[in-house]
């Protein structure tokens, strides 16, 4: 068993099918990603393990079902969410964006801003700015702050490098590794880019049109000439 | 002179403590509740009803009106707007053809002539040449305090600021342990129970009528579109300049005008400003 179980997992959108049958397993502690191109339903797949998206199929935490739980439950229970468009709060101050973070972790609310801090010190020079002022860069770093803000055990990363420049994704590749080493977090992140998962990751999925068509470490994935080539630039 | 500013301040902060409950459902529901008169018309009656035909104390009948509008807010949040979820347009309708309802029953439990409220505190006072009664000096004193302690509410606590979260990203509200429905229903509740506080002042500075729903909602509008969504300082501020306009129309031109500036401030403003003169754009 591992801290997070899915089975089977199927979503629609109106008729059109996003994902089919997928099956992900990973272990507390562990950092997996979910390699795979636009539309592909990486985001579709983690809108359904935070309770967004109707599916079928079933998810499990540490062994309890969760499946069709509120997001709201599903944040209580430690999953953190950092979506690929962030979905901030663009007229509040970053610090107010933090603060809402904590609406369920309200007797963590020191320990955890600390820790953000700790990680993002620009945060704490801006944290008077409104975050519809600010690059893409810090709006990451916003929205993965108020997902830690959460206090999860489990966090789920969404295309965390789109669009943001090279220097930037570096920052933010540290800082998923630090979460992993220094606090002990599941981390499950997708990507396109998978050089930059194959340097976080210890195990790797392969979405395409829904479906889990290959999945491995990276040393195993890397002697697919096909996936080598789609995906390594190989 | 004297005279205009300070019934401009006292109709202008009666004006703004009647927009606030209209804007927080705006802004955060996303909802043009056109059954916003509701609430002020049923605040108003139960005030009466509860200290001026019971007898109770005037504050039992503040409260009361208070409770009875937040219940109405949560009941309409239940049984009107959540099953009609993503579609303002049925809400609106169903909102409308509920103040007609609530209409009918007020001339079926209190009849149709208007009734007077007795002041809520009597009493004439003199301020610079100006004559202020207690009763308008103390709806304006009691609209300030309560819109203060809404903005504080906002702003400082966990509720407040996931009001302010889900009006800005539903989404974001919800991966972040807020439930947007709950966080609806609270707001749909705090918007009744500002109405019918309102409601209490507005008809002891008026007078109660089955129809005294009407004219609220249409500065409510006024009020909201002007400033723009989502703000409590850009509300105020419109109130105070809607509030002196009238005052101003009717002292120096015709008390039949008062309400045709507000409008024709309506039209301008959605022309050149749709997002409000206070209001964000929204993404």
């Amino acid at each position: 068993m591992g801290i997070i179980d899915i089975d089977n997992l199927s979503a629609f959108y109106g008729k059109a099918q996003a994902l089919s049958n997928v099956s992900i397993s990973v272990e507390p502690g562990e950092t997996i990603a979910i390699v795979g191109a636009n539309g592909a339903g990486k985001s579709t797949l983690l809108d359904c393990i935070m309770g967004l998206v109707k599916t079928t199929g079933t998810i499990r935490l540490n062994g309890e079902d969760v499946t069709g739980l509120k997001s709201s439950q599903m944040v209580k229970r430690g999953i953190g969410y950092a979506p690929e468009r962030f979905n901030l709060f663009p007229h509040m101050t970053v610090r107010d964006n933090l603060l809402v973070g904590a609406y369920t972790a309200r007797e963590d609310i020191e320990k955890n801003m600390a820790a953000v801090h700790r990680l993002f010190p620009r945060l704490e020079e801006r944290e008077g700015q409104e975050t519809s002022t600010q690059s893409g860069g810090e709006r990451q770093m916003v929205s993965l702050g108020r997902a830690l803000m959460t206090s999860p055990r489990i966090l789920l990363v969404d295309e965390p490098t789109i669009g943001l420049a090279p220097k930037v994704c570096n920052e933010i590749a540290e800082v998923l590794r630090k979460l992993s080493a220094e606090l002990g977090l599941t981390v499950i992140v997708t990507e396109q880019n998978a050089n930059f998962a194959l340097s976080l990751a210890s195990r790797l999925y392969v979405l395409e049109g829904g479906h889990v068509t290959a999945t491995g470490t990276a040393e195993e994935l890397a002697k697919d000439d096909q996936l080598a080539k789609s995906y390594f630039g190989a | 002179m004297m005279q205009i500013i300070i019934q401009g301040l006292l109709l202008s902060g009666l004006y703004a403590l009647i927009a606030m409950g209209f804007m927080l459902i705006f802004s955060i529901g996303r909802t043009l509740n056109l059954a916003y008169g509701a609430y002020i018309m049923v605040g108003g009656y139960i005030y009466f009803w509860l200290s001026q035909q019971i007898g109770m104390p005037k504050v039992v009948g503040f409260l009361g009106a208070v409770v009875v509008g937040a219940i109405m807010g949560l009941l309409k949040h239940r049984l009107i707007v959540k099953p009609l979820k993503g579609d303002p347009v049925a809400v609106e309708i169903s909102t409308l053809i509920l103040a007609v309802i609530m209409q009918s029953a007020v001339v079926l439990l209190f009849g149709d002539a208007s009734k007077i409220l007795l002041p809520i505190i009597p009493g004439v006072v003199t301020i610079s040449g100006a004559q202020v009664t207690y009763n308008i000096l103390a709806a304006t004193v009691m609209s300030w305090v309560i819109i203060l302690a809404l903005y504080a509410f906002i702003r400082g606590t966990h509720t407040g600021r996931a009001m302010q979260a889900v009006s800005m990203d539903q989404k974001g509200a919800a991966i972040s342990g807020v439930d947007p429905d709950r966080i609806n229903m609270i707001t749909w509740a705090i918007s009744g129970g500002l109405g019918a506080a309102g409601g209490v002042f507005f008809a002891s500075y008026t007078q109660l009528s089955p129809t005294m729903w009407v004219a609220p909602v249409i500065i409510s509008v006024a009020i909201v579109i002007v400033g723009g969504i989502g703000s409590i300082i850009g509300t105020l501020i419109v109130a105070h300049i809607i509030g002196f306009l009238e005052i101003i129309v009717v002292a120096v031109w015709a008390p039949e005008l008062r309400g045709v500036f507000t409008m024709l401030l309506i039209i301008g403003v959605l022309i050149m400003r749709p997002q409000g003169l206070f209001g964000r754009e929204e993404h």
